[in-house]
């Protein structure tokens, strides 16, 4: 029988002080390898979001926004002209038109109410009839796909409920209508309306959930420049950035490339901060992570060290027997290996099991101690406009907050726990460390007992 | 043949300097029993622990069969304790979670003894000291005290050393077995030929050897 073979037996010589240290370690185990499946799931959702979310900017012209105020239409070759700048992957521009009453065969389905009156209705529409009914807002877009996941619309997320999206380079007279403008108006798909004398078909309804976003319509953006005689005029344009990262870059390329001509808006700090709790889960399951690593290595050390002390004698007479240090040294490491290859099994099945819950507990109560940052954030085509008798935020303006982020929000608890070959090689890293940690003071200490103490202590 | 020379031993303690062995000098032959007397304290295990390489004399020198050893190295004297040396404790110091006869073939282990003759070498020492096979796998705390001293003895003498040094041997054993283990040492001294200080008190015990030396305040004499 060899030292190898005598330390793994050494191991189960004491059945409750063993089952001890194994569950002991297991547990430090299981907490570092939950730590680090939670570090790599928010780790991938930092990322996942930085490169999907928060990472657009609004470009209006200078002093409009969402129908309000003034200043100059930009153009086509304006906005089309940005896609050059460096991590700007698509620019979806939008026309922002009015269709009143003499324009349109359609009905508001919105009163001016007495914000209508107090605002003037927004862009053509209001008045000052509390009653009166304020004109149809119509968007013209040319990524229909993007505008039914939200940006077009006053920044809420508009799903296609029926019908199709149109192309992106439509010209066709053709339009995805709001849910409320829809029924106001008893429109299906394939219904038609007429819009500045043309006749116009229903392709697709849309429900972005809010009355705002829901009393507009699509359309092409060609048509509508064609239509409202506002050729190659643009009212607004969603840039989006590849990441969250460059969009602070972007943002001041196009302010630098448009000039004062345009105002340029982006929601990268709000993202941020929204991401901060995440951050703090990953810093909290990196420290976890080392901290139960280290921890267990002191466990085994603090074991060995016990286990080493309690054979001194026979540490002796394995030395008076002709036992070199190596090989006493050798048969104490065997005996703390087979604690911790022990450990780091039940640990990694453990850590395994409790990664989820615990990854969703952290970032559950990392997302709750965090305030959320309020106010209004704008969208391109958001902004005053609505009517109505009482105070309800407008929803283009709050729909940012309310629909993207929050819905960021709550992916957070909804994050995907993994186990990569990164995971086992931690594990088993994170075993030969502790493994070696906790059993090199029982190795010093081995080395300096000297075998005439066996005599001495006769 | 074993001869011992001017040997010297000093422990510095907070009462000053302890002679523990001063200038010891003596032989012993092949084969030969000899017998250590001397009180509490006289230095009988330091001049053991010194015989044994378990520790390094201050001055002197050991010789065994031609060999010098006092200036052994660390890694010399480790092997020198493996293969020429055996050791008898009172307390008799068998690995606890080992059985009687995996406690042999650990002496058989460090002298490097071959691999495929360590079953039969440990079961020959079992039956030289008279275990039967049923005790071979039987563990320490399984056993009587004299049966776990026979044990100590068939690992002492396994790997055929020259030098066999026993401290108190039968310090824990009642006097009918302390006779019986000092009988089964001389025995296997006389069949191995191998040399055998044994440290004792008992003056009986004593009695038996071929010679005895008396050790007092680390001085050796010996006894007509």
């Amino acid at each position: 029988m060899n030292a190898l073979r005598r330390g793994v037996r050494n191991a189960f010589r004491n059945a409750m002080r063993s089952v001890g240290v194994v569950v002991i370690l297991a547990v430090a185990i299981a907490l570092s390898i939950s730590m680090l499946i939670a570090r790599d799931a928010v780790n991938a959702k930092i990322s996942s979001v930085r490169s999907s979310t928060g990472n657009t900017i609004s470009v209006s012209p200078a002093g409009f926004f969402g129908g309000q105020g003034g200043g100059t239409a930009l153009t086509t070759a304006q906005i089309t002209g940005l896609l050059s700048i460096p991590n700007v992957t698509a620019v979806q521009a939008q026309l922002s038109e009015r269709l009143t009453s003499t324009q349109t065969n359609l009905t508001s389905p919105t009163t001016a109410g007495s914000l209508g009156a107090r605002f003037g209705g927004g862009f053509g529409g209001g008045g000052t009839p509390t009653t009166s009914a304020l004109s149809i807002r119509v968007i013209g877009t040319n990524s229909p796909g993007n505008s039914l996941v939200g940006g077009a619309n006053g920044g809420g997320t508009e799903k296609l409920t029926s019908g199709v999206a149109f192309s992106p380079t439509s010209t066709a007279d053709v339009a995805i209508v709001g849910t409320t403008l829809a029924t106001k108006n008893n429109l299906k798909v394939g219904s038609t309306f007429t819009a500045w004398g043309k006749t116009i078909t229903v392709v697709g309804l849309y429900d972005a959930g809010s009355t705002f976003a829901d009393s507009d319509a699509l359309m092409p953006l060609a048509t509508v420049q064609t239509l409202a005689a506002a050729t190659n005029q643009v009212t607004g344009a969603t840039v989006v950035v590849n990441n969250l990262n460059n969009v602070s870059g972007a943002a001041t390329a196009i302010t630098k490339k448009l000039g004062t001509a345009a105002d340029v808006t982006s929601t990268q700090a709000t993202v941020e901060s929204q991401l901060a709790p995440l951050n703090t889960v990953k810093t909290i399951s990196t420290y976890t992570l080392f901290g139960a690593v280290i921890g267990a290595a002191l466990i085994l050390l603090l074991s060995m060290l016990m286990i080493v002390r309690e054979r001194r004698r026979e540490i002796g007479v394995l030395k008076a027997l002709g036992a070199t240090n190596r090989s006493v040294v050798s048969q104490f490491i065997a005996e703390s290996t087979t604690f911790t290859v022990l450990g780091a099994a039940v640990g990694f099945i453990g850590g395994i099991l409790v990664s989820s819950p615990i990854t969703s507990a952290l970032v559950s109560a990392e997302s709750g101690s965090s305030s959320s940052p309020g106010g209004f954030v704008r969208g391109a085509g958001g902004g005053f406009g609505g009517g109505g008798s009482g105070f309800t935020p407008p929803s283009g303006a709050v729909t940012a907050g309310r629909f993207r982020f929050g819905g960021l929000s709550n992916t957070f608890s909804q994050l995907h726990t993994s186990v990569s070959w990164s995971t086992l090689i931690f594990a088993l890293v994170a075993a030969i460390v502790i493994a070696a940690l906790g059993s090199s003071v029982a190795s010093a200490t081995i080395t300096r007992i000297r075998p005439a103490e066996v005599l001495r202590s006769e | 043949m074993l001869n011992v020379e001017k040997l010297s031993k000093t422990f510095k303690t907070e009462g000053g300097e302890v002679h523990a062995v001063r200038d010891v000098t003596f032989h012993a032959a092949d084969g030969e029993v000899v017998a250590i007397i001397g009180a509490s304290g006289s230095g009988k295990s330091t001049l053991l622990s010194l015989l044994g390489l378990l520790d390094a004399p201050d001055a002197g020198s050991i010789e065994m069969n031609g060999t010098q050893l006092a200036n052994l190295d660390s890694g010399g004297r480790t092997k020198y304790r493996a293969r020429e040396v055996g050791f008898v404790f009172q307390a008799f110091n068998l690995i606890p979670n080992l059985s009687a006869k995996e406690n042999i073939k650990l002496a058989l282990e460090f002298s490097n003894w071959p691999k495929n003759d360590r079953d039969a070498r440990a079961d020959a020492m079992l039956a030289m000291v008279g275990l039967d096979a049923n005790k071979a796998s039987r563990r320490p705390n399984k056993l009587s005290g004299g049966e776990q001293q026979r044990v100590a003895i068939a690992r002492a003498f396994a790997a055929q050393p020259q030098l066999i040094l026993a401290d108190e041997p039968t310090g824990s054993l009642d006097k009918a077995t302390g006779q019986k283990i000092v009988q089964l040492l001389r025995e296997a001294a006389n069949t191995q030929k191998t040399t055998v200080l044994v440290v004792t008190h008992d003056e009986k015990i004593a009695n038996q050897a071929d010679r005895r030396l008396e050790i007092e305040d680390g001085a050796l004499t010996e006894i007509a």
